[in-house]
């Protein structure tokens, strides 16, 4: 399987043509700017075409400058459209706007007591100052093979609702976030389509989670392999495993054979089928931040080690 | 045509208009087209802080701001940081515990510990390290900006 | 939180002194060179070469002139009459046939705007042969490989004639050292353990924070301003002139304040050159700034170096030789990191008393990036080695590492084979301190006996010192430094000097030394110390010579003041000047203190009497030191310099993750002026050098820069860290500024060292490759990584 967990960040040519500038317009002009203050107004600009969405800026800026990402002629900010904002649970299901930002999800007590994978992973995201400024929706929809959003998001079985008009009226989907994901820096969402918020079921009482990501630093960095474990723990067996991976697959995934091999089974006995498991579930790449044979390591040492904490 | 953005915001307590071509950013609108040089180019994709500047109260990168996401917002640069008593002290602090050196960096991290201090008024050596991983220095070693701030920290306001 | 010591009564010497420019900077106030704009300036942007090695066929630069807002656009065929730069000469700022590496500069464009200079670049057409790629100093020597300077490089001279300025390398030769002390095979003879290794030394580069820049403009006589970042502002005056053409006379440099140096800007790099050809085509003041990418693919690096060490001692541990060979990748063009073999000999023949030593080196051409001048300059590397070797062979013969290095250190009065003076020593001192402070032998010993305790994350210490160069370094014939020094009428001192302050903090500490020598508050002195129009000669900011060496040029002309001052007041109270002195603003008597009177007045009546006499002195110190022969021996440095640095580590087996976790450090500095001044340097320079040994990796490949950004070249963070125990050694140096040595580079230079040994403790592994990133490390503890291997000499 041949991707790069570094696609999206590859060096500027310093005024050498990109390959195939010519054909994609070398200068990437903008012809209009709108900031639209309802998710209605949104959807009907997109569904006109050609539109860049802006939210935080955090991707969008150094990947233009990169000539990774181009901008369309139209250039959408929707950081001022109401209904992309808060935190709200109905119903056992919390519902996040796509403009919540790292911070704000740092700062919910609801996720630090509930989704503790989640807010370790926002702890580990870059700086304050990209966590400020980047939103939920925006890192998903970057959709990095490494996002560190995405790997607990996965454990807790989330699911992005996307709004459009392509039909007229202003409608909504949902799906599965592992079903969204479809390749690295790349979704199923349509291009009239607005993620407009991710929704993520409360998880069951005595639910606990964990988010590892391998680094030399607190955060700042971009996870040559992440992990993502939650489950029940009952006295020696794990129950309703969830298990997520990123940075070693073309989408961070979660890994049902090695959340079969230990759901329910004595950790100590489990242990070994559940690493052989992940190492078969996996396909690392050997890229500037580390070799595939390395990867396979951290996950084993790494997963064992979690497992080892948990309970 | 490449498209101009009229924006109205604040910058610094004082109302501003601009037109802003929709692919600069911040930081190229502060620098380039207003001639506020405080704010400093370190990396321009977000990895230092050297572009560090107040948006809503929230300390941002202002080199992966779109200079149009400004509109209606309340910018506060370095430059804007003169006027601020909290600020003072933190200016006196890097100074007498020699966390300048080059000096390139500091404007960042005035921004950020200002920011800091703001959301944590006493933070601990763990928080303030924390709470600047996101700006590079080169020349300190880091250790005599964490006596800084922590210093400015300990301050009653 | 530690109370900040009062700048009290007293002395000035050894307090906090918080830099004079701190305040300007902190309230971002502060024109670096990228906030400085001429009425009129154009913005120019510099192609590079789209292959790692090819020929260039053709250029076509019409569209981009063109374009609308475009000024000029050049290339080497513009500028016939262009002069080679850099150590060698064997480097053209604008390149003519070839192209050997992805830096190289084919043209340049001066615009409006930096966008439509950035536009203009993607309207330039260069076709290119491509050539084979040399991707390695390896490659570099085999037989029959391509030859990167296979031709003499010819430039028309002075009288027009053509004139050779670099010889062709037939085998990618650049340069060569050979240094040899006593007898390398009597020393072997006479070993009970030898030991030998291959060490290979990465890349790494210098991540200023201010990335490079330049202005240029010719006013309307010709004469150039140039608006450099340069720590060497007279040479490079000098170098400009031969480069143009021009009388050096009518050559102005203005150093704005500089977002970084660490060598970095001694040399100089195309860039420069090539905005002043804009500034001279076009007649307008022309600006040139790097992007960050530009800043790490077009800047020099750190010289990589392949080493290959044996050395030996006897069983009662007496150091008995040292046999050295080296590579160094000398990328396409030579710039001082091919000269690194200079220093690292000093280390290799006088880090520890060593009878016998063989060095030998040679800088081979590639398609890499080239090397430049970085804190330390070559030091770290050689120290790597060294250390790793005190180790060693301390294990081999059963001897406590820190005994041996104490039985083996040198002490004061020593000359060493090389002909160096150690007039002040400190080394033993920095040896106990350290080791004391940090307990390294208790723990030495019991992170030893847990190596197969089971636990796999392992703590380990790990000791090394360095030596390094304190009182200048003579290597240009003048080491020296002017001072000019006025005082006004009430009694404010202007000090003109030629030292550059490139962040150390030079200009505080030459007010502190004046201001003590005068008994002036540090308010009542200004430091004017960048334009060279006004400052006389210093040979520049490098060798961390500036405090020595500027500081004796500051304190002679303070002197020579305060004898005419003194003499004068003698006069006024009949007094013998022996029996005064200057003290908080007043002339005194020196036994009591009495006051006799105000500083301010006593200069007034000098100035407004039949007198008619200003304060006015001049003072150019050169230091003591000696040019080294032909055989590399000679008093080089009026001083010299030890630190030792013990590293804590642990080492997580299980991702090879390695935490600095404290490096206590011991630093023979002479005496302390500023104690922020210098602890700031010392806790910088351990945090780079923890950078070199754990995090910054320039990964080279085929000849291109694949991780020219801070997303992937890993500096080291607040978060990360160690703590850090910094004690002085104060040996008073008699020759050095109220006993003070230089101190910028020596922080940098041995963590790595420590770094490497303390890892051995940790784990029982000997890593002899940089940097320990972690899968380099969790290779050498769970696969079977090879340790580098020597390249046989073609």
């Amino acid at each position: 399987m041949d991707y790069d967990v570094n696609e999206q960040f590859q060096p500027v040519t310093m005024g050498r043509p990109q390959a195939g500038a010519e054909q994609r317009g070398a200068t990437q002009t903008i012809e209009t700017y709108v900031c639209p203050r309802s998710l209605d107004e949104a959807a009907d600009l997109l569904r006109a075409g050609n539109v860049t969405i802006l939210a935080g800026g955090t991707d969008l800026m150094p990947q233009s400058k990169t000539g990774r990402a181009q901008f369309q002629p139209v250039l959408m900010n929707i950081r001022c459209i109401r209904e992309l904002g808060g935190i709200s649970e109905n119903n056992g299901v919390v519902r996040f706007g796509a403009l919540t930002t790292m911070t704000e999800l740092l700062d919910s007590s609801l996720v630090r007591t509930r989704f503790q994978a989640l807010w370790q992973a926002c702890d580990r995201f870059a700086s304050d100052q990209l966590r400020n400024a980047a939103t939920l929706g925006g890192n998903i929809c970057n959709a990095s093979p490494a996002g560190d959003t995405l790997v607990p998001l996965l454990v807790f079985n989330a699911r992005v609702v996307l709004a459009s008009k392509a039909d007229g009226p202003l409608t909504t989907r949902s799906m599965p976030l592992a079903e969204f994901l479809t390749g690295p820096g790349r979704t199923n969402r349509l291009p009239s389509e607005l993620l407009a918020a991710i929704e993520v079921p409360l998880p069951p009482v005595g639910f606990v989670s964990e988010f590892y990501k391998f680094g030399t630093r607190p955060a700042l960095d971009i996870a040559a392999i992440s992990i993502g474990l939650g489950a029940v723990c009952e006295q020696d067996r794990l129950r309703d495993v969830r298990v997520a991976f990123g940075a070693v697959a073309p989408t961070p995934i979660r890994a049902a054979k090695t959340e079969a091999a230990l759901d329910g089974k004595p950790l100590a006995v489990a242990l070994a089928a559940a690493l052989a498991a992940a190492d078969a579930e996996i396909h690392p790449i050997s890229d500037l931040r580390a070799t595939e044979w390395y990867r396979r390591e951290l996950v084993r040492n790494i997963l064992s080690r979690m497992l080892n904490n948990v309970g | 045509m490449s498209a101009s953005v009229d924006i109205e915001f604040k910058l610094n307590g004082v109302g501003m208009r601009a037109t802003v071509p929709a692919r600069m950013s911040a930081l190229e609108m502060l620098r380039d087209m207003l001639g506020l040089t405080g704010t400093k180019y370190g990396c321009g994709e977000g990895e230092c802080g050297a572009c560090t500047i107040s948006v809503d109260g929230l300390s941002i990168n202002s080199c992966l701001m779109c200079a149009a996401d400004c509109d209606g917002r309340e910018v506060m640069t370095i430059e804007g940081l003169a006027s601020d008593a909290r600020a003072e002290m933190l200016k006196k602090s890097f100074v007498a515990y020699g966390a300048v050196q080059c000096g390139f960096c500091t404007p960042g991290f005035v921004m950020q510990a200002h920011h800091l201090l703001g959301k944590s008024p006493h933070p601990d050596d763990d928080q303030i390290r924390r709470g600047i991983e996101g700006n590079l220095c080169r020349c300190t070693g880091y250790k005599k900006i964490i006596e800084a701030i922590a210093e400015a920290g300990a301050t009653p306001s | 939180m530690r109370a900040m010591d009062k700048v009290s009564d007293g002395s000035l010497i050894g307090k906090r002194i918080p830099k004079k420019d701190a305040p300007e900077k902190a309230g971002g106030k502060t024109r670096y060179v990228h906030d400085i704009n001429l009425p009129g300036q154009l913005h120019a942007k510099i192609l590079r070469s789209a292959h790692v090695h090819a020929k260039i066929k053709s250029v076509d630069t019409s569209a981009a002139r063109a374009l609308p807002g475009v000024h000029t656009v050049i290339t080497a065929a513009d500028i016939p009459w262009q002069r080679p730069i850099g150590v060698a000469k064997d480097h053209l700022p604008l390149k003519r046939d070839v192209v050997r590496s992805p830096r190289d500069e084919i043209a340049a464009v001066a615009a409006e705007t930096e966008a439509i200079a950035q536009a203009a670049l993607e309207l330039i057409r260069v076709d290119y042969e491509p050539l084979p790629i040399v991707a390695s100093a390896q490659d570099a020597m085999k037989p029959g490989a391509p030859l990167l300077h296979g031709e003499d490089l010819v430039v028309p001279g002075a009288d027009g004639k053509p004139e050779v300025v670099h010889k062709a390398s037939l085998d990618n030769t650049a340069m060569t050292f050979t240094y040899a002390q006593g007898d390398c095979r009597e020393g072997e003879a006479e070993s009970d353990a030898v030991v030998e290794d291959v060490f290979r030394l990465h890349y790494v580069t210098h991540c200023c924070m201010g990335v490079s820049g330049v202005i240029a403009e010719f006013d309307a006589s010709e004469n150039l301003t140039l608006y450099s970042n340069t720590q060497v502002p007279f040479l490079h005056k000098r170098e400009f002139a031969d480069l143009l053409g021009m009388d050096p006379g009518r050559i102005r440099i203005i150093q704005p304040p500089i977002g970084g140096g660490f060598g970095s800007k001694l040399d100089i790099y195309p860039f420069e050159p090539i905005a002043i050809y804009l500034a001279k085509f076009t007649q307008r003041p022309v600006k040139l700034v790097f992007t960050r990418e530009e800043e790490f693919v077009a800047s020099p690096t750190r010289q990589p170096v392949l080493l290959k060490l044996r050395s030996g001692c006897t069983k009662n541990g007496v150091l008995t030789f040292r046999y050295v060979e080296t590579v160094h990748d000398n990328g396409a063009y030579t710039s001082w990191g091919a000269t690194t073999p200079f220093v690292m000999m000093q280390t290799i023949s006088s880090l520890y008393r060593v009878p016998n030593c063989d060095y030998r080196t040679r800088a081979v051409y590639s398609n890499n990036p080239y090397a430049g001048s970085f804190r330390g300059y070559g030091n770290l590397q050689a120290t790597f080695a060294v250390e790793a070797h005190m180790d060693k062979l301390a294990e081999a013969i059963g001897m406590d590492p820190l005994e041996f290095r104490l039985k083996n250190a040198h002490d004061q009065g020593e000359i060493t084979p090389q002909g160096m003076h150690f007039n002040s020593c400190g080394f033993k001192d920095c040896l106990r301190v350290a080791a004391e402070r940090s307990e390294y032998q208790r723990k030495h010993r019991d992170c030893r006996s847990k190596w197969d305790d089971g636990n796999p994350v392992k703590r380990g210490v790990g000791i090394a010192s360095m030596l390094h160069v304190g009182g200048g370094a003579k290597i240009y014939p003048s080491d020296g430094c002017g001072t000019i020094l006025k005082m006004d009428d009430f009694a404010h001192v202007t000090l003109l000097t030629g030292a550059s302050e490139i962040g150390q903090g030079s200009e505080t500490v030459l007010a502190q030394l004046v201001c003590e020598e005068l008994g002036l508050p540090l308010s009542a002195v200004s430091v004017v110390n960048n334009d060279t129009d006004i400052t006389p000669w210093d040979v520049g900011a490098h060798a961390s010579r500036t405090t020595f060496i500027a500081g004796n040029s500051a304190l002679g002309a303070a002197r020579k003041a305060k004898d005419k001052i003194l003499a004068a007041a003698a006069g006024k109270f009949a007094q013998p000047a022996e029996a005064l002195d200057l003290r908080k603003c007043f002339v005194v008597e020196k036994n009591g203190g009495k006051k006799l009177i105000e500083l301010g007045k006593l200069i007034r009546s000098l100035h407004f009497s039949d007198k008619a006499e200003l304060v006015m002195t001049t003072f150019y110190y050169e230091p003591p030191s000696k040019h080294q022969d032909r055989e590399f021996r000679g008093d080089v440095s009026a001083a010299y310099a030890w630190a030792t640095q013990v590293a804590e580590v642990e080492v997580d087996t299980q991702t090879g993750i390695v935490r600095l976790l404290k490096v206590t450090g011991a630093h023979d500095v002479g005496r302390v002026l500023n104690r922020l001044g210098i602890e700031g340097q010392i806790e910088g320079g351990v945090v780079m050098g923890q950078g070199y040994a754990l995090t910054e990796n320039l990964l080279v490949e085929n000849g291109v820069v694949r991780n020219p950004n801070f997303r992937d070249y890993k500096l080291v963070t607040a978060p990360e860290i160690p703590e850090m125990d910094v004690s002085f050694i104060e040996t008073m140096d008699g020759e050095g500024p109220q006993g003070a040595k230089g101190v910028g580079e020596a922080p940098a230079i041995c963590v790595a060292a420590a770094v490497g040994n303390a890892i051995y403790n940790a784990t029982g592994v000997r890593i002899t490759a940089l940097p320990f990133t972690p899968e380099n490390v969790y290779r050498a503890l769970h696969s079977n990584a090879q340790p580098p291997i020597w390249i046989a000499a073609a």
